[in-house]
């Protein structure tokens, strides 16, 4: 190929994802639009407006900002489009629900992106964030007490919300932010303090899996403000302690991890949704049985925590793994954006977004696989649920933010 | 600034962690893919607890052993055919390990790991399994136990195909007996398939390994001399023969069981050189045959004293021998030296009807003697047929052989083997048989080999 050629193409590149991204999403869609002998309308609205809402996106940020690098948005609309197919192959009703969270999701994305571009300004959010976090936390934990089970959503007309979800955003937004301004111990302090509210509601709400996304992503702060490795292992120590002494106390925290590597003798019980989950994973093979013609389907929370199930059934195990490694990708990329970003608070926000979106993939897939305890976190962007994938995006804005310029005088 | 970019390198050990999590993942469904997608809870194959459509089960002329008609899994149309090929079919249940429904259940159920069970939704059906078993060569061995617990082996020993594998007791799996669990005389073992998984006390066909150790090792042992007082005094004890024998040959000693002379033999090779010659020839080792394990030998005289090692060659002390294993050694003997493996699968035939297994591609050799020795054993095992047991036990068959009466105490009536081949050269068949608690080699297990070879020596001629 001569040098000119090879520019021309890489000049197109993003363009040509975006056709790629579009026939794989017209491709899958199509399977779930034509799958009956009757066209499914409402099926085919709902992916026509996405791929409308994908390409309008494209179009503008590239009239609006001429950027050419769109690895991070490709992603996340590729991950979106499988997730609303997904629900679209259960019913109508979920993949509008599903597409109204996508465009909910991408509007939070730029609202976010707005409120970032000046650090400064954004700066006086990070009390109020901080006291509605905790409020939130506060409403859940009450509302959990009444309904006494480890219950982590809320209704409300017909949504669940997660408020656990949008404690994540404002979880980054305040750490980042305060220990980007303030470096006095009293700041870090007050930091320290928001952290350990936030885990130790969520600990009460028995949601032990994202009290372990929010103590690792506090741990990626504290790492990314102070590099040094003593002060995290400190930290790490203080918690193993702490677990330690919550174990002793409240035996019921064990009893929930027993069937850890043991699933296939608790089989039908307390293993049933892994042992499902490796069943039917392993009946679809690399190439999968097709959209729609899975049998995990049938199995409760198989749309939201077990996705990554159905995926290897219907989708087969090749694109199950190939989206495994997209997510690895994202945090590469946040890696280089990082170190390209023009404040340490881009810098800080960007790295323990992707190492948020990345852990909690980790305990979605390897929970259900049985490689690590089951906690029940969902599969960023996949996993069908509005609160979920509202966030998801937004913590994508923390990386994307690392392209802005900034005049501050950075420390 | 430059610190806090320089940290976000950190990120990267999350980033390899998750990587090599991936990777772990992925070998674990490429590992335990087939297992998972076999498990009985996989609606896509099972309904309730069995196998609903699973690929067809046949014998080598075609015969159907086991189907999925309906979603539910039928047997061979004869009773007695489904009760001589039980422990070769297996039952869909998966209670007999050994049998094809359990051993090879994925490749019935059509699993693949490019394809998952994918197959089995597109044309309702696994793969196609065809036996080298022949089914009426089994309810001919059937018949011929009579009743009785035991095992009848018979396979080709040029090709490996297994022609006759039966083990009693068993049932009747389309009217599975309600007192199966209850009736532990009548129904001891029976879930277990007695020709590979099965141990016994050898008895005097052991006495095949000691006459190769003594071929091997004792130079003289053609001209040699033996006497027999109808027991054999050694400084730690007595080994008892059958009768008096007097003074016999090593050929003699063979032709007539006698235990005197091979306890002398045995002493005079040593514990190593019998060890070592068991071993070479199959003991305490551990075979599969595709994928199922077959129970290994034993032979073990590391703290034998005389007396021990004199009863150790004449197959009992603590020796005990597997008949799939036996079997391969006759193999071996009729095959100059060459035991091939035995096998059961044919071929394995995708629903696209390719074929996509075969199992003579996978033969090998699983015991390799010397061809001088096998020749050698070969016609000491003629002679016993010609010189002792009689011809006329087995007409036309040509049969080579040795019978053992294995002793088992504790009251009981002693295990009958039969161990033997024929040399006719279009009838290429070697055989085991074992019958429990009966009377001897010659009375019990004799006249099933002679039933059995007959009836694959009219239906089953190589040209």
């Amino acid at each position: 190929m001569s040098h000119s050629a090879e520019k021309k193409i890489s000049t197109y590149k993003w363009q040509l994802m975006l056709l790629f991204v579009t026939a794989f999403q017209v491709i899958s869609s199509a399977q779930l639009i034509f799958a009956a002998e009757k066209v499914d309308l409402t099926l085919l609205f709902v992916f026509a407006g996405f791929i409308a809402l994908e390409w309008l996106y494209f179009i503008f940020a590239r009239i609006i900002t001429k950027q050419s690098s769109f690895e991070l948005e490709m992603i996340a609309f590729l991950l979106s489009g499988i997730s609303i197919v997904i629900a679209g192959s259960i019913n109508d009703n979920f993949a509008v629900k599903q597409l109204i969270a996508v465009a909910l999701g991408l509007a939070a994305f730029l609202g976010l992106l707005l409120v970032l571009r000046d650090v400064e300004k954004a700066m006086f959010l990070r009390v109020p964030l901080a006291f509605a976090a905790i409020g939130l936390l506060a409403l859940n934990l009450g509302l959990a007490k009444v309904i006494n089970g480890a219950l982590n959503w809320i209704d409300v007309g017909g949504f669940s919300i997660q408020p656990s979800e949008l404690v994540k955003v404002a979880f980054i937004f305040v750490g980042a932010v305060t220990l980007d301004r303030l470096q006095s111990t009293k700041s870090l302090t007050k930091y320290v303090v928001f952290a350990i509210v936030c885990v130790g509601a969520l600990f009460f709400m028995r949601d032990f899996g994202t009290a372990l996304i929010f103590f690792f992503t506090f741990i990626i702060i504290a790492f990314m403000r102070s590099g040094d490795i003593r002060t995290i292992i400190l930290i790490c120590t203080g918690a193993l302690l702490g677990a330690m002494l919550v174990i002793y106390f409240k035996p019921y925290v064990a009893a929930r991890f027993e069937t850890y590597r043991h699933i296939w003798q608790f089989a039908d019980a307390q293993g049933f949704q892994q042992t499902r989950t490796l069943i039917y994973s392993a009946s679809g093979g690399l190439l999968g049985l097709g959209i729609g013609q899975g049998n995990l389907r049938g199995i409760y929370a198989s749309s939201t925590d077990l996705v990554f199930g159905i995926i290897c059934e219907e989708w087969g195990m090749l694109l199950a793994f190939f989206i495994l490694i997209a997510f690895a990708l994202l945090a590469v990329y946040a890696i280089h954006a990082s170190r390209r970003a023009s404040s340490t608070f881009y810098s800080i926000a960007a790295v323990a977004a992707a190492g948020m979106l990345l852990f909690q993939v980790a305990l979605n897939v390897f929970g259900v696989t049985d490689l690590l305890p089951l906690t029940g976190v969902t599969l960023p962007f996949i996993s069908r649920g509005g609160t979920s994938m509202i966030c998801s995006w937004a913590l994508l804005a923390f990386i994307r933010s690392t392209g802005f310029k900034q005049n501050v005088n950075d420390t | 600034m430059k610190h806090t970019t320089r940290r976000a390198f950190a990120l990267y050990a999350v980033i390899i962690a998750f990587l090599a999590g991936v990777v772990i993942l992925f070998a674990t469904f490429v590992l335990n893919g087939g297992a998972w997608a076999s498990n009985r809870a996989n609606r896509h194959v099972y309904t309730a607890g069995q196998i609903a459509s699973a690929g067809v089960i046949y014998d080598r002329s075609g015969a159907v052993l086991a189907q999925s008609v309906k979603g539910k899994r039928v047997y061979n149309a004869s009773s007695i055919i489904r009760k001589a090929t039980l422990h070769v079919v297996g039952d869909a249940a998966g209670f007999i390990s050994t049998g094809i429904h359990s051993a090879y259940k994925e490749t019935l159920s059509g699993y693949s790991l490019l394809n998952g069970v994918y197959l089995l939704k597109q044309y309702g059906k696994g793969n196609d399994i065809h036996l080298t078993i022949d089914a009426n060569a089994c309810a001919t061995a059937y018949n011929a136990l009579n009743g009785r617990k035991g095992t009848v082996g018979v396979y080709n020993y040029k090709t490996g195909e297994i022609l006759c594998m039966v083990s009693t007791p068993t049932f009747d799996i389309e009217h599975k007996p309600a007192d199966i669990m209850t009736n532990t005389e009548k129904y001891e073992g029976v879930y277990l398939n007695r020709f590979l998984s099965g141990v016994y006390t050898p008895g005097s066909t052991f006495k095949v390994f000691t006459a190769a150790s003594a071929i091997e090792n004792i130079p003289d042992i053609y001209s040699r001399t033996f006497i027999c007082t109808g027991k054999l005094q050694t400084s730690t004890g007595v080994i008892i023969c059958s009768k008096v024998h007097g003074k016999v040959t090593f050929e003699q000693a063979l032709n007539r069981s006698c235990n005197s002379a091979f306890a002398q033999i045995a002493i005079a090779l040593g514990n190593n050189k019998l060890s070592a010659t068991a071993n070479a020839m199959g003991f305490n080792k551990p075979f599969k045959m595709g994928n199922i394990n077959i129970a290994p030998s034993t032979f073990n005289v590391d703290n034998a004293n005389s007396a021990d090692l004199g009863w150790a060659g004449i197959g009992q002390y603590d020796t005990l021998a597997n008949p799939y294993h036996m079997l391969t050694v006759m193999g071996a003997i009729a095959n100059g030296g060459s035991g091939i493996s035995p096998y059961l699968v044919d071929r394995i035939v995708s629903p696209s009807k390719t074929i996509t297994q075969r199992g003579s591609l996978n033969a090998k050799t699983l015991i390799t003697m010397n061809s001088g020795t096998a020749d050698k054993l070969k016609a000491l095992l003629r002679s016993d047929v010609v010189n002792f047991y009689g011809d006329s036990r087995f007409p036309n068959l040509q049969m080579c052989g040795k019978t053992g009466t294995a002793e088992i105490g504790n009251g009981k009536k002693p295990n009958a083997w039969f161990v033997g081949f024929s040399q006719r050269p279009d009838l290429p068949l070697a055989i085991v048989v074992v019958v429990e608690n009966s009377v001897s080699g010659l009375v019990s297990a004799a006249p099933i080999v002679n039933r059995v070879m007959q009836e694959l020596a009219s239906s089953y001629t190589e040209s």
